[in-house]
């Protein structure tokens, strides 16, 4: 009897399928005794090279110049320093705070919704996004000081009573933002904490004297792993992963709200919020592929733990986001262009055919044409270096969108005899400074926690099984939680 | 109980560890006086442990409801006080006050559950305890008191079901 089949892939073909889908190579099925797992991540936190403290001590000079020296002379000299004036008063001290932000929001992505889905391929890499946020908004919150100029009146956006008897406006946005950002901050530093006191624990009980174990034992608090403290940290992290998550969305759409409050052309948008906060994902999630990639690359033995099969799932969700992007960014476009409101208009003309034209388009082809092109394939996804490049551009890319919304956004304004292209001048140095810090306190940072959360890979190895289903290997899931 | 004595037995795995709570039952000792001390958390369940009491929760339930009354305080109270009439705007908005409540009730929710944490089990401690470093190594720890005289048939009970080790421990410095 005749039948009738689609055509078989080739034998040769079907092998290297079945060695693509085996779940042995994965991380939750490939485990290491804990005290070698534990070993591994000492030893790569205590093993440092010269370079390393080449990179810190250049990463250091920098930070004094940019952050010390030039800070100093943006302060003794005023504002007039900084290529700020009329109209662009909002200049690249704000696309910093916004940048930074949205690094901020990959830590709490990838550690919060990830563990809230119990998504598994999260558990090596959620406190090395964590650091990101935390890191990221050190940044955010000094460049708002750089952006304030006279920074010793900050005080004057606290409820305290002042020499004005004026209260603090919180019907303001910026109100909103110092509230959203303050509480953004200290819970993510909080978030941070908890899942790393079991491993300081590790790393007191691996640590013989000196500084370093006081440390530890210091900030371990004294946990041992009783039932009772398991049961108040892992509460404490269940109430944390789902509190977070809308803090999250709040902090970058009233961001958005600094800009769409104001009746200001290109800026009024109902989109915007969520349009920021994904934009906020996309750059978020692209720096941590960036980071897993130099972690993977820097750091003795974390290539067992920081595996193609991460990547992996980085690319999927990059590419995802970029998609989500693009929606964003259409819809952002296609109204104001539909509607024909001759300041808007001027504004998109002024961004697409203006002298800055070129960052436009650079904008359009790395937060779309290319992880679009590059990030469709698993091979490319799961190639480190690759998914890293694609990281760094996608942030330049982000890093230009917010230029354009920004300084280039308040140029074009109801007032055309005020239009003057804007060029930062010591705001320069003073960016480098932030991106400086940020890699010197990750740096520092790498040598004295470790940046795997080893506990939960256990956790995570216990869980999972491999099971025989017909001819198959299947990857099982045991609810431990 | 006279004279007891605290014991530290040693598990490689869920299985050993779960038999061996099972066995001090047995041997009429209470939940309350053993504790199960991991590297990771166990669900109680593996262990035929009763749950943890936490109240966490409760304690971060309470910073919510102060965090609202904060925000509510904050955009409403300090306009009430101190009036910043800003042209045609209201003093008293809604949509304004929900933004500065969201956030103080979250903040309020997250700090007070953190504090919860601490409170809840006694951190920070830096006082001796009772403790091996081999558990954050991935072993599983009983710790019991039981009886001084019976020491030794404790110890071969667990030890037959697979106790690495079972030992008297004493409250060390971490």
């Amino acid at each position: 009897m005749a039948t009738y089949a689609k055509p078989l892939a080739r034998p040769k073909q079907h092998a290297e399928e079945e060695h693509e889908e085996n779940p042995r190579e994965h991380l939750m099925h490939d485990p290491l005794p804990r005290g070698q797992m534990n070993a591994m991540v000492m030893e790569s936190m205590n093993e440092t090279n010269p370079l390393f403290w080449v990179i810190t001590a250049v990463l250091a000079v920098i930070v004094l110049f940019a952050l010390g020296y030039e800070w100093s002379v943006l302060i003794l000299q005023g504002q007039g320093t900084a290529g700020v004036t009329r109209p662009d008063y909002w200049g690249v001290f704000l696309v910093n705070t916004v940048f930074w932000i949205g690094i901020s929001h990959a830590g709490t992505f990838i550690s919060a919704i990830l563990r809230v889905l119990k998504i598994e391929s999260r558990r090596p890499f959620t406190r090395a996004a964590e650091l990101m946020t935390t890191f990221g908004l050190v940044q955010a919150g000094l460049s708002i000081f750089m952006h304030l100029g006279r920074v010793w009146l900050v005080y004057w956006m606290f409820p305290i009573p002042n020499e004005r008897t004026i209260w603090p406006d919180f019907h303001s946005p910026l109100m909103w933002d110092l509230m959203a950002i303050t509480t953004y901050l200290l819970s993510s530093t909080m978030y941070l904490f908890l899942p790393l006191i079991p491993d300081l624990a590790m790393a007191r009980d691996r640590t013989e004297g000196g500084w370093k174990k006081i440390f530890y034992k210091i900030l371990a608090l004294g946990f041992r792993g009783t039932e009772g403290e398991w049961k108040n940290l892992t509460t404490a992290m269940n109430i944390f992963a789902f509190a977070i998550i809308p803090v999250m969305f709040s902090v970058h759409t009233i961001v958005s709200w600094d800009f769409a409050m104001a009746t200001r052309p290109g800026w009024s948008s109902t989109v915007f919020g969520p349009y920021f906060v994904i934009g906020a994902l996309h750059s978020g999630m692209a720096a941590v592929a960036i980071v897993l990639f130099l972690l993977r690359s820097t750091m003795k033995h974390y290539k067992y733990f920081i595996r193609p099969e991460h990547f992996n799932t980085m690319g999927m969700l990059m590419l995802l986001v970029s998609m989500a992007w693009a929606y964003f960014y259409f819809n952002d476009y296609i109204v104001p262009w539909y509607g024909g409101d001759k300041w808007d208009k001027l504004v998109q003309e002024y961004t697409e055919k203006g002298p800055l034209a070129y960052l436009w388009f650079t904008m359009l082809i790395v937060n779309i044409v290319i992880p679009w092109a590059t990030l469709w394939n698993k091979k490319w996804r799961e190639t480190p270096w690759l998914l890293a490049i694609v990281g760094l551009l996608i942030n330049v890319g982000m890093y230009i969108e917010r230029y354009l919304i920004i300084p280039v956004g308040v140029t074009i304004n109801r007032m055309p005899f005020t239009w003057r292209q804007y060029y930062p001048r010591i705001e320069i140095p003073m960016t480098i400074g932030t991106f400086a810090l940020f890699l010197l306190l990750y740096m520092l940072a790498s040598r004295l926690i470790p940046l795997i959360p080893v506990w939960e890979v256990q956790e995570g190895q216990e869980a999972h099984m491999i099971r025989k289903m017909g001819k198959a290997e299947i990857s099982t899931l045991s609810d431990m939680e | 109980m006279s004279e007891a004595i605290t014991l530290l037995a040693m598990f490689e795995d869920f299985e050993p560890a779960s038999k061996g709570v099972e066995k001090l039952h047995e041997l009429g000792l209470n939940d309350d006086d053993m504790n199960v001390i991991s590297g990771i958390p166990i669900k109680n369940t593996i262990l035929g442990r009763p749950s943890a009491i936490t109240y966490v929760s409760r304690i971060g339930m309470l910073g919510a409801g102060m965090g609202v009354a904060l925000g509510i305080f904050l955009i409403y109270g300090i306009p009430y006080l101190y009036p910043l009439l800003v042209g045609g705007q209201p003093i008293f908005p809604v949509p304004q006050g929900l933004i500065i409540a969201f956030e103080m009730t979250m903040l309020g929710l997250m700090g007070f559950s953190f504090l919860g944490m601490f409170i809840d089990s006694g951190f920070p401690s830096y006082t001796p305890k009772e403790y091996t470093p081999e558990i954050s190594d991935g072993k599983i720890a009983i710790l019991f008191s039981c009886p001084a005289q019976d020491q030794k048939k404790f110890e071969d009970a667990l030890k037959k079901l697979g106790a690495e080790s079972v030992h008297p421990v004493e409250a060390r410095q971490l």
